[in-house]
């Protein structure tokens, strides 16, 4: 009896745990579902944990956004590097199941998105539902770039960057702003005195090291690893963009100063001549634009915008640079087309290249082509009547994005070399009578033109 | 073994073999039930192993999570400021105040909250309101009781604040002149003995709680009609309550956050703070179909009227097709109450340091609102500027929606107005109705873009020339002969009763009658007319069929239109040349419209309404429309009247509206 008694317990106990177990396997697969999805639990297998982990907080933030409605597209480069390879494919399938993980489980530590201001409310429900998910969030806010140019604004301070941590990955949004000129702007990211500085290693991030320039992305809704996002229409060409994004913003602070010793010139002609020198420089810029030539402000313009944040109005003309090896023989005619004749040419494109362009109520527009030698960089002068060349040096410079009247243009990154070679260490004191030949800082004789040759390299309409 | 018998012993063997196979049989089904018994409790010991490692697993998961957000709520504290501690955390608040002749004070722990010894100013009864919980100053008021109507203000005001706030009183130099029966009775309520019996150049301070106890109070009687009371300085404690009784119980949303955050911090806005179905902050008006306007920024520009601005936004959030993301308003100056206001409405603000004064300092803040928030919305080809005392029309929107398209193809247009100078109650019938006029009337107007960064921005006027952005605005320099369109019946009422150039003479005499359109949704009519040949038409047509009045009569009279409804009227006035306003200015007067200078006119031409009559004045012989005129008609003069008489006690003529 007793030993019936201790089977039947025995079996029941079984029983009982083997239920048990069952529903505890069924709890935990259950669990599992909830927290990272079912879609690759077939997968699974064939990834590491830490791929899959990294496709699941992508899901996650992008369930996130689309639950509050908040358009983000994908910005990162390692990602759009590797979907711009398939870039055909994923067009032509939109929908298509893939076999397997092949973006977003690369190995890395950030999965980068954009996000335009103007298309979201700041709201706060976003970052609840975010904690609620399990997301930690790092928010970097700073001044307004908009209002810093103006004096006396102080506006709320605009969020610049969020970062949302889960597990060990990690989604960057960059915040970009519209700015005057037609283009998109993003901060810098600098972290504040109290925030938490190992939050994430913010030294592998791809953007905020400086603020950045984009134009406005055309965007495309694809399907990759089974996600849907947005991506630039155009990976390839928005990486390009990406590498030389840098921005820098105008000193206002000093400008303001400047303005202080010196002040500005109120009168009529002034104003005029700024008015002019706007809609010229304008002009060039749609012009080169429309060719794909590269060009920056040099000499006055470049100084206007460096010490005043605006043209100089006793500067009298707009000078760009370019570098001889963006030259195009279309140049000319394309600003012909435009409606600003060609008023002279001095050089060649081997040496020397100036063009000169009668702009509207006799503003010119000065175009310089710059020369490229292992330690420094050039651009030439030449005198009408007697021939003579000059030739004026730089240090070497790469180049920037700014805005300067409404309009993004390019200035050298190193401006104060720039600016101080040209025009000394005294530049921040206004001259205004110049001679080009002999006012320069950096200003060498550079021989004679042959007088064969004069036909050619002095031409004046 | 040698001889086997098999038979005797078959039995037992057999019985035995049956035995040992039974036993064996046995001991091997005990060694199976031994078997499955260790396997059981193997198995039971895996199970429970398997139980506790997957239950383990679950929770440290789940805490993972937990902690998570735990830190996560660390890390937003991080970024808060260290919390505001109430006054000391003290239950107990000193107070003094003192009332004088020529100077008050209130103190409040030994922290001077108002003090106020200027001359010739502040005179009446200050107030100061204090929250129950932690001793804050919530708001600050001066009524001057001596004159009329103020007392009304201070009971509206003394209505609104909620019950438990501490409320202090005290007498500058004469507060008792105008305190009508009324708010002596709403002082006697709030627990004052004395309020009923306080007469002529008394000196009087009192402290007690809305709806509760008395803390204090004292009186100074004056002596005789010549003399003040002597001053008299009341010392009192007043016990502070826990936060938690002194806000109030709304449901955890985002709107309420933003509501609590405001009610703890400023009073006098009445029903918005009421814990009991409290007035609504999110208003969510209709859309309109086909927006034009819905992607124009617009600028609010403020000084220091957080009332006004309160009343000014909740009926801009309340007109149809408002997109409170492109609202921006513009402080001038670190106020804080009107950023909390802006801060209510979940809209964002921009303040403004103060440069210059006066006139320039208002032109001043213009001018960087404007470029502001063509920075901020780079996009933008227009902006809708705003003040903050204005109450803006129900279909503003769409006032502006159905007729923006003509500023941007019409380059003699310069601006968009929401406001017509000469719309009065008797002046003005037609919703659907729009002008062209030659004056910016401002008031809510749309600028476009080019207009202000190519023309306007770069020589607006300097600091140091004390003007009027909207004179300078309005000079032929600027201007250059470009016309507004502006409806017959404004869709913005000024309210503005105290400002730069405003006061309640004024207010009462030019904008108290304005008329204002409460119906949503008008279709504009004939938009396409406005344009500039099209007007000209238009109002050809227009003349063709009005009706000439008798020129006998006297235009002031009453009986000069006649008693009909609908229908078209001319009448003529002389005028010289252009800028000869001498008789349309005394028949401005005599109609009770806007006479202080010269608004409305297109060509010598006013349009306007009489007795529900359109009503057309052209001047002549200075207008191109004169030719209407049939020669019998000699045109009205009117001389003005002699000197005295035009001094009235009006502000500068460029008063105008802006504040």
């Amino acid at each position: 009896m007793q030993k019936i008694n201790r089977n039947v317990v025995l079996a029941l106990l079984s029983l009982t745990s083997l239920i048990f177990l069952l529903f505890q396997l069924c709890y935990y697969k259950f669990y599992l579902s909830q927290k990272n999805g079912t879609a690759f639990s077939k997968v699974r297998g064939s990834q590491s944990d830490q791929d899959s982990t990294r496709w699941h907080v992508v899901r996650k933030f992008l369930g996130l956004t689309s639950g509050h409605n908040i358009p983000v597209y994908l910005i990162d480069p390692l990602i759009l590097g590797l979907v711009d390879k398939d870039i055909e494919q994923i067009k032509n399938s939109p929908d298509g199941p893939n076999p397997e993980c092949k973006y977003f489980c690369t190995p890395r530590d950030f999965t980068t998105f954009a996000l335009l201001d103007k298309t979201w409310k700041h709201e706060v429900g976003l970052f609840r539902t975010a904690e609620k998910m399990g997301f930690q969030w790092l928010k970097i806010i700073n001044k307004d770039p908009r209002l810093d140019g103006m004096d006396d604004l102080s506006g709320m301070e605009i969020p610049l960057h969020y970062i949302f941590k889960l597990a060990s990955h990690a989604i960057h949004l960059v915040v970009f702003y519209e700015r005057s000129g037609n283009f998109l702007w993003h901060g810098p990211l600098r972290l504040k005195q109290h925030m938490d500085r190992k939050f994430v290693p913010f030294r592998k991030l791809h953007f905020g090291r400086y603020p950045g320039a984009y134009e406005k992305p055309e965007l495309l809704l694809v399907s990759i690893d089974d996600l849907k996002v947005q991506i630039p229409k155009n990976p390839s060409s928005f990486l390009e963009e990406m590498s030389h994004s840098r921005f820098l913003e105008c000193r206002y602070r000093e400008a303001r100063a400047f303005f202080q010793l010196y002040p500005d010139d109120a009168s009529l002609d002034a104003m005029e001549f700024r008015k002019k020198a706007k809609s010229l420089l304008h002009l060039a810029a749609l012009t080169l634009n429309n060719l794909g030539v590269k060009f920056w402000l040099s000499s006055g313009t470049c100084l206007g915008w460096y010490r005043q944040c605006n043209v100089i109005p006793h500067s009298k003309d707009v000078d760009l640079g370019i570098f001889i090896r963006d030259y195009k023989a279309d140049i000319i005619p394309a600003f012909q087309n435009a409606g600003l004749p060609l008023k002279h040419k001095f050089g060649k494109v081997e040496d020397s290249l100036e063009l000169s362009f009668q702009g509207e109520g006799d503003v010119k527009l000065d175009i310089f082509f710059f020369y490229d030698e292992d330690d420094h960089i050039w651009n030439g002068g030449t005198q009408v009547k007697s021939g003579k060349k000059f030739k004026y040096l730089f240090p070497k410079f790469t180049l920037c994005w700014t805005e300067f009247v409404e309009l993004k243009v390019h200035v050298p990154c190193e401006t104060l070399q720039y600016v101080e070679a040209n025009y000394g260490p005294e530049w921040k004191v206004p001259v205004k009578t110049w001679d080009w030949k002999s006012s320069p800082f950096n200003v060498q004789d550079n021989g004679v033109w042959p007088i064969d040759e004069w036909d050619n390299v002095i031409q004046i309409y | 073994m040698d001889e086997w018998k098999p038979n005797p012993t078959v039995k037992p063997h057999k019985k035995r073999s049956w035995y040992l196979a039974w036993k064996y049989k046995l001991m091997n089904q005990r060694a199976l039930r031994k078997l499955c018994q260790t396997g059981a409790v193997l198995f039971l010991l895996v199970t429970v192993i398997v139980n506790i490692k997957l239950i383990l697993d679950t929770r440290r998961a789940a805490y993972e999570e937990e902690e998570e957000s735990a830190q996560d709520y660390d890390d937003e504290m991080l970024n808060v400021e260290a919390p505001r501690h109430p006054v000391n955390n003290k239950k107990v608040l000193d107070v003094e105040v003192y009332s004088s002749r020529s100077k008050v004070y209130v103190a409040v722990d030994g922290t001077t909250v108002l003090e106020d010894e200027a001359r010739e100013q502040g005179r009446g009864i200050h107030v100061i309101v204090l929250n129950q919980a932690t001793g804050h100053v919530m708001a600050k008021r001066v009524f001057d009781t001596y004159s009329p109507h103020e007392d009304e203000a201070m009971v509206l005001f003394l209505n609104m604040v909620a019950r438990g706030r501490i409320l202090i009183f005290t007498i500058k130099d004469e507060g008792s002149f105008h305190l009508k029966e009324t708010a002596k009775n709403v002082l006697k309520s709030l627990g004052s003995q004395v309020a009923p019996f306080l007469s002529w150049r008394d000196m009087w301070t009192f402290v007690g709680k809305k709806g509760g106890e008395v803390y204090g109070e004292k009186h100074a009687k004056s002596p005789a009609l010549s003399t003040w009371g002597d001053p008299v300085l009341l010392k009192t404690e007043v016990h502070l309550t826990s936060v938690e009784d002194a806000e109030c119980h709304w449901p955890d949303t985002e709107l309420n956050r933003r509501r609590r955050r405001f009610c703890s911090k400023v009073e006098g806005y009445g029903s918005v703070c009421s814990c009991k179905d409290p007035t609504p902050i999110e208003f969510n008006p209709d859309p309109l179909k086909d927006n034009k306007v819905f992607d124009v920024p617009v600028a609010v520009i403020a000084g220091n009227r957080p009332n006004y601005l309160y009343r000014m936004l909740r009926s801009l959030l309340s007109a149809q097709g408002v997109n409170p993301q492109m609202i921006t308003v513009f402080i001038d100056g670190y106020y804080e109450e009107p950023m909390d206001v802006v801060e209510l409405f979940g809209l964002s603000g921009i303040q403004h340091t103060p440069i210059s004064i006066k006139n320039a300092r208002v032109s001043q803040h213009y001018k960087a609102s404007l470029t502001a928030t063509f920075n901020l919305f780079p996009d933008a080809k227009f902006a809708v500027v705003l003040e903050e005392d204005l109450d803006i029309s129900v279909d503003f929107f769409s006032f502006l929606s159905q007729s923006i398209h003509l500023l941007e193809e019409d380059e003699s247009l310069y601006c968009i107005s929401a406001w017509n100078d000469q719309g009065y109650e008797h002046t003005a019938e037609d919703p659907s109705l729009l002008y062209r006029v030659e004056t910016m009337p401002g008031l809510g107007w749309v600028l476009r873009k080019s207009l202000y960064k190519d023309e306007l921005e770069p020589k607006w006027p300097t600091p140091e020339k004390l003007w009027d952005w909207d004179m300078w605005m309005r000079m032929p320099e600027q201007r250059k002969g470009r016309e507004c369109i502006i409806p017959d019946i404004s869709r913005s009422y000024h309210f503005g009763i105290v400002g730069l150039n405003m006061n309640g003479y004024f207010h009462e005499a030019y904008f108290k009658k304005h008329k204002f359109n409460t119906v949503p949704n008008v279709q504009l009519k004939n938009v396409e007319s406005l344009r500039k040949d099209n007007y000209e038409t238009e109002i050809h047509r227009l003349l063709g069929e009005a009706e000439v009045l008798d020129h006998s009569k006297n235009p002031c009279e009453d009986s000069f239109v006649p008693d009909t409804e609908g229908k078209v009227y001319v009448m003529f006035i002389r005028m010289e040349q252009e800028a000869d306003f001498t008789t349309w200015t005394q028949l401005a007067k005599c109609f009770h419209i806007w006479d202080l200078d010269v608004r409305g006119n297109h060509k010598g031409l006013w349009r306007l309404f009489r007795k529900k009559n359109h009503f057309l004045v052209v001047g002549v012989p200075a207008s191109p429309y004169s030719y209407k005129k049939p020669s019998s008609v000699t045109p009205i003069y009117m001389e003005p009247p002699a000197k005295e008489e035009g001094a009235v006690a009006v502000p500068a003529v460029a008063a105008a509206e802006q504040t």
